[in-house]
């Protein structure tokens, strides 16, 4: 588990939107450089990623309007394109209008699809109109199947943590489905629906928990003291149906990145540990990304710039190569052994061992 | 300054579907401005509902047209124009009905370089056979949807010739006539053919104090022919009676009718009229700062926001060099610089100005936001006119006919300017200004 604080929401949206662009280079089709980026190659005419594109799951709601925003700019700067991007949607409602203001549909063009240039065949989104709603997600499961699963599931949780719409008490190997929403999440919509809990559609579709898990990169973004609960019953808790978040802690590559207030729940020890593993990674110069992606992906060879904390913690660390394999480079003990040390160890070598006397011969006779 | 930003156009070499998205703009929507795009049809000449071409035709924008921040308007709309560059509606040349044809159309592609992409040709008072030669030229020019004819005629506006006498301003009063038989006097005057659906005429302006007048406006109305009155010595309660009878309109409010008196409010007191008893009518005002005073402009907006209508009367000598020019019925008409005045009496002849102008002295004027000022001339004038929701919107499927415009703030004094950069029609670019280029 990677767990990454921010000061605020705003730069922890950012530090997302940086982290895909950054991970993900080559897919994203990087245009040009930035002025002051790392990015010492301009990946221009050749493109690795036509017949392999980068599949992205993509979450609505409030917490990523600003990562999407980032993403968005970047793209008007010429700096990234989303040609050869395949997107998949988290879920939609049923039964409103693919054009009703409230729709994910609607969210997503307007936040997203309206400003990039994501192919509008690569985008999928479940319809919650269609006549066969188990059909649909179905065919939502294979299309993800087709395209060579989902490389990164960007998502958002809900003050009962769950992730997509699967509402506490969702089986945790579950998989694209019609979804009954949770009286609170219907409290919780009502105010985009004119506060009347009538109008809130009561069933959506939704990719299940294991839809997520299969991903092989999962992003979360969680912001605000509302969520502090939740953030700490997915990863100081066990792991629970009720809250189907903390699925993520049988994932092999999840990333959390909230901002201060979502920490709110925690344990001091419990922060003070993840940024601890943040500022270590900084200080030698790598980040906490994946060590190897599959081929179409570049390297880690775009860290970030690492931001000041205004509530920082300073560790003293040796100031070493380190390896950054899994397994360090085992030696035998007595490499560590300074060779002075190891001349008088010598001279203990060289000594007889002692002579033997039967206990006999300390008998005074 | 916007103009400052590089701007791209870049084309994706898909294939080209005809759809263009406007981005990085200020689209003018109700009061305000808001950052969206817009997606136009090149093919269609409509406007597009971007969310249902990305998800249900899964089409994507064939050209992308980056505005660099500036503003996106529905095409300007003058409802008064009584002709420019150098040529008058109300002339029909010594060549003949042909000529007058080429020159509507030489009027129209001229035109439509100042952001007007539609409007009514006007014809002030004349003897009836100039209506009847002229008006079949001067009908709705826009069902072959052909961009190249530039701006579109929405329908002839007949200024007259049922106007008072006294208020007849430089209309030639030995043409003023009355209609004591109410329509058919019309009709013998316009021609018969000429009030039959579909009728060429979109407005007549008349004096509804006249005999017959009331019953004309009746008959116009269920005719589906819009009437304003105007020129006229009306009082409030002439032309409340007007407006029941179903005038929606004032011919250029203030000029050629009687002024606001405390005790007998005129015409101008239909503005004042409390909405339950009549509607308030719309009301064009010139914005040319010869023909109001600015602080009457900003009265006349307080009293009716939504009603009041931008308009240029501009005539023939628009854009021409300073001199005495001939005009109608023998007259003469004196230009000295943007004031145009009757030879023989010193009146105010109509005005040479842009209707782009005009929306930037209203701005500086009434201190309105821009989307305030630009209603007057897009939004507002189509309600009048009962084109809302195919002209002056940006909405789905109205037309796409656009302006890009640029504000340029703080030139003199913090005042503010409107300036055409762009013209679209029909979901076609026309026009590109030098600056609006680079």
């Amino acid at each position: 588990m990677r767990l990454i604080i921010r000061d605020d929401a705003p730069s922890a949206s950012k530090y997302i939107a940086d982290y895909i662009i950054g991970a993900y280079a080559r897919s994203l089709h990087i245009i040009s450089i930035p002025a002051n980026g790392n990015i010492q190659e301009r990946i221009n005419t050749f493109n690795p990623t036509a017949e392999r594109p980068l599949v992205l799951g993509l979450p609505t709601g409030s917490s990523p309007v600003l990562i999407y925003q980032h993403l968005v700019q970047r793209h008007k700067k010429g700096d990234i394109s989303f040609r050869n991007v395949v997107t998949f949607n988290m879920d939609e409602y049923v039964g409103i209008p693919r054009e009703h203001p409230e729709s994910y549909h609607s969210f997503m063009y307007k936040h997203f699809f309206s400003h990039v240039d994501v192919k509008p065949d690569n985008i999928h989104i479940l319809n919650g109109n269609a006549s066969d709603l188990e059909a649909e997600c179905h065919q939502y499961e294979e299309k993800i199947k087709q395209v060579g699963g989902i490389e990164l599931f960007l998502g958002g949780i809900g003050p009962d943590g769950h992730i997509a719409f699967n509402e506490p008490g969702s089986s945790l190997k579950s998989r694209t489905r019609v979804k009954t929403l949770a009286y609170d999440t219907i409290i919780a919509n009502s105010r985009f629906f004119g506060n009347d809990l009538a109008q809130v559609p009561r069933m959506a579709l939704t990719v299940g928990v294991q839809t997520i898990l299969d991903a092989r990169e999962v992003v979360i973004i969680i912001t605000g003291a509302h969520k502090a609960l939740a953030l700490q019953k997915c990863i100081e808790g066990g792991l629970n149906h009720m809250w189907t978040l903390s699925s993520l802690q049988l994932h092999p590559h999840p990333l959390i990145v909230i901002d201060e207030d979502a920490t709110l729940e925690l344990q001091v020890k419990t922060v003070k540990y993840f940024k601890s593993i943040e500022m270590v990674a900084t200080e030698l110069g790598f980040r906490q990304m994946l060590p190897r992606k599959r081929d179409s992906l570049v390297d880690d060879q775009f860290p970030l710039a690492p931001v000041p904390q205004m509530n920082g913690l300073q560790l003293a660390i040796p100031q070493k190569e380190i390896s950054r394999s899994a397994s360090p480079l085992l030696e035998p003990m007595s490499a560590r052994i300074s060779e002075k040390a190891a001349r008088l160890l010598q001279s203990f070598d060289t000594l007889d061992d002692p002579q033997l006397t039967p206990m006999s011969a300390r008998v005074a006779t | 300054m916007p103009s400052a930003v590089p701007r791209h156009e870049h084309d994706i070499p898909s294939a080209d579907s005809g759809v263009t998205k406007f981005t990085n703009c200020l689209l003018v929507s109700g009061t305000e401005l808001v950052k969206e795009d817009l997606w136009i049809s090149s093919v269609t000449g409509k406007i597009l509902n971007g969310q249902e071409i990305l998800y249900g035709h899964r089409t994507a924008p064939g050209r992308i047209v980056d505005l660099g921040g500036r503003i996106l308007s529905p095409g300007l709309i003058d409802v008064q124009l009584n002709g420019a560059y150098g040529f008058d509606f109300s002339v029909i040349p010594n060549e003949g009905t042909t000529a007058y044809g080429k020159g509507v159309l030489r009027l129209n592609s001229k035109l439509i370089t100042t952001g007007v992409t539609s409007y009514l040709p006007t014809l002030t008072s004349q003897r009836a056979e100039v209506y009847q030669k002229a008006l079949p030229f001067l009908g709705p020019s826009g069902k072959t949807r052909d961009a190249s004819y530039g701006s579109e005629s929405l329908g002839a506006h007949c200024e007259g010739p049922f106007l008072s006498p006294t208020k007849n301003g430089i209309h030639n009063a030995s043409v003023l006539r009355t209609a004591p038989n109410g329509i058919s006097d019309l009709a013998s005057c316009y021609g018969p053919a000429n009030l039959e659906s579909p009728s060429p005429i979109k407005l007549i302006t008349l004096a509804p104090e006249l005999p017959g007048a009331l019953s004309s406006i009746q008959s116009l109305a269920a005719a589906g022919i819009i009437t304003s009155i105007g020129h006229s010595e009306a009082s409030y309660e002439e032309a409340k009676l007007g407006v029941k009878a179903g005038a929606t309109m004032i011919t250029h409010l203030f000029n050629a009718m009687k002024p606001l008196h405390h005790r007998n409010p005129g015409i101008f007191g239909l503005l004042g009229t409390a909405s339950s008893s009549i509607a308030k009518p719309f009301f064009g005002i010139i914005a040319d700062g010869i023909h109001l005073h600015p602080t009457s402009i900003k009265i006349a907006w307080n009293a009716h926001p939504d009603g009041l209508v931008l308009v240029t009367d501009a005539m023939r000598l628009a854009g021409m060099p300073d001199g005495t020019y001939d005009w109608t019925n023998g007259s003469r008409i004196v230009k000295a610089g943007a004031l145009l005045t009757l030879e023989e009496n010193g009146k105010i002849a109509g005005s040479s100005i842009e209707l782009v102008e005009c929306v930037t002295n209203f701005l500086n004027w009434t201190g309105s936001s821009v989307p305030e000022a630009l209603k007057a001339v897009t939004e507002t004038p189509a309600k009048m006119l009962g084109v809302q929701d195919v002209k002056g919107t940006l909405r789905e499927g109205a037309d796409a006919d656009l302006v890009v415009l640029d504000l340029q703030e703080g030139a003199v004094g913090g005042e503010r300017k409107l300036v055409v950069d762009q013209v679209w029609k029909f979901g076609t670019k026309i026009f590109e200004s030098a600056q609006g280029a680079k």
